[in-house]
C-alpha cells in the first residue's frame, strides 16, 4: 500500500473514532484544570503502580525491623546468640527497606521527557534491580535458626552438634547457594520459578525480557 | 486566570489529536484510553515547567505522551488491537454505511498498529504523524539510519 493512503487511512480512522466521541479529551484536559484535581488524580494513578508494591514492602519492612530492634533493645546482648541473631536480621532488613525506599524515590524522580529508549531502559532496569534485594535477604535466613541457641546447650547436649548445629549450617551454605546462584541466568531452572512464584518476580522477568527487547531496538543498526 | 486561558491548557487543547491517537494506538478499551489520557495530561502538567519553548513543542509532547503510552501499555498489558470501528456510536455507524470498504481497510490498519511491539508502534506513530526521521530519532532515542532501516522492515510486514 502507497505511504500516501496509509496516511490518508491513519488520520481518516482516528477521525472517525474521535467523531464518535469515544475519547472527550477536551472535557480531560479542562476538568484536569487544577494542580490539587491532578493530585488527586495522581494518587489513582495506574502508573503508579510500578511503586505502589515496593511501599506496602517499604511499610511492613519498616514495621519488621522495628519489632527487631525492640527485641534487641530489650535483651541488651544478655542473650549472646538471641540478641546477635535478630542484630543481624534487623541488619538485612533495614538494608531491604532502604533499597526499597531509593527505588521508590528512583522511580518517582524518572523523567518521561527524554527519550522513549532512555526512560523505559531506566524504568525497566529499577524493576530488575529488586534481584539483588532478594539475594542479599536469603542470607539472613541460617540467622532464624541460631537466636535460640546458648553455650550451656552446645557444653552439655550433644543433640545440638548431631542435629541443630548441621541444620544451622545447611542452612548457612543453602543461603549462600542461592545468594550466588539467583540471578537472570537461572530463571528459566525449575528450582528458581518454585522459589520465586510471586507476583513481583513475575514482572521482574518479564522486564528482564523488555530490557533485552529494548537492547535490541537500539542496537539494530542497518 | 480562567482554565481556559491557562496556556497550558490551550497547548493541550491544540494537540488533543495527537494525544488522542496515541491513547487509540496503546489501548484498545475506552475506559483505558480515558485513563491514558489522563496519565499523559497529568505527566505534561507535572513536567511543564521543565519545556525549554526554543524546543518544539510537539517533539517534547510525543516524547512525554509516548513514554505514559508504553509504561501504561506495559502495566495493562491489554495488546489486544483497537476497538473496531463498528462499536462506535449507532448513529455514526449509520453514517459510515455505504463506506464499508474503508472501513474494513482502517480496521485493519489500526488492527496491525495494535499489534506491533512497543516501540515499533511508537515508529509508526511518528511516521504516519509525517514527523521527519532526524525528529522521530529525537523522539525515540535512535539515529535516523536506524529509523528508516525499522521503517522498511515494519512497512513490509
Amino acid at each position: 500500500m502507497e505511504d500516501i493512503e496509509l496516511k490518508k487511512m491513519w488520520d481518516a480512522s482516528n477521525k472517525q473514532l474521535e467523531q464518535a466521541r469515544i475519547l472527550n479529551l477536551q472535557s480531560r484536559a479542562l476538568s484536569t484544570k487544577t494542580f490539587e484535581s491532578l493530585q488527586k488524580h495522581k494518587a489513582q494513578s495506574k502508573l503508579n503502580g510500578l511503586s505502589t508494591f515496593k511501599n506496602w514492602m517499604i511499610a511492613l519492612g519498616i514495621i519488621w525491623v522495628l519489632f527487631l530492634v525492640l527485641l534487641v533493645a530489650g535483651d541488651r546482648f544478655k542473650h549472646l546468640y538471641f540478641s546477635t541473631s535478630i542484630a543481624v536480621i534487623a541488619a538485612f532488613n533495614i538494608y531491604a527497606v532502604a533499597a526499597y525506599i531509593k527505588q521508590v524515590i528512583l522511580i518517582n524522580q524518572i523523567n518521561y521527557e527524554s527519550s522513549l529508549v532512555d526512560t523505559q531502559k531506566k524504568l525497566t532496569e529499577l524493576q530488575i534491580s529488586t534481584i539483588n534485594i532478594v539475594r542479599i535477604l536469603f542470607l539472613q535466613a541460617p540467622f532464624y535458626t541460631t537466636f535460640y541457641w546458648n553455650t550451656q546447650w552446645m557444653l552439655t547436649d550433644i543433640k545440638f552438634w548431631l542435629i541443630t548445629f548441621p541444620i544451622s549450617l545447611l542452612l548457612f551454605l543453602a543461603s549462600l547457594w542461592l545468594y550466588r546462584n539467583i540471578s537472570f541466568k537461572n530463571a528459566g531452572k525449575k528450582w528458581f520459578r518454585l522459589l520465586m512464584g510471586g507476583r513481583e518476580w513475575a514482572s521482574i522477568i518479564e522486564a528482564k525480557r523488555y530490557l533485552e527487547e529494548i537492547e535490541e531496538f537500539k542496537t539494530n543498526e542497518a | 486566570m480562567p482554565p481556559e486561558q491557562d496556556p497550558f491548557i490551550q497547548l493541550i487543547e491544540a494537540n488533543k489529536a495527537l494525544i488522542f491517537k496515541i491513547c487509540n494506538a496503546y489501548c484498545s478499551q475506552p475506559a483505558d484510553r480515558e485513563d491514558l489520557a489522563q496519565e499523559i495530561i497529568l505527566t505534561l502538567w507535572k513536567g511543564r515547567a521543565r519545556f525549554r519553548p526554543d524546543h518544539k513543542f510537539s517533539t517534547w509532547l510525543y516524547r512525554v505522551a509516548l513514554n505514559v503510552a508504553i509504561s501504561y501499555y506495559r502495566k495493562t498489558k491489554r495488546s489486544i488491537p483497537n476497538i473496531p470501528l463498528s462499536d462506535i456510536h449507532a448513529e455514526e455507524a449509520a453514517h459510515l454505511g455505504s463506506m464499508k470498504e474503508e472501513e474494513d481497510k482502517q480496521q485493519l490498519l489500526q488492527q496491525e498498529i495494535g499489534a506491533l511491539k512497543e516501540f515499533d508502534k511508537a515508529l509508526i506513530i511518528l511516521y504516519l504523524e509525517e514527523k521527519s526521521y532526524k525528529e522521530i530519532a529525537e523522539i525515540i532515542g535512535i539515529t535516523a539510519t536506524n529509523v528508516a532501516t525499522k521503517l522498511n522492515r515494519i512497512k513490509e510486514k
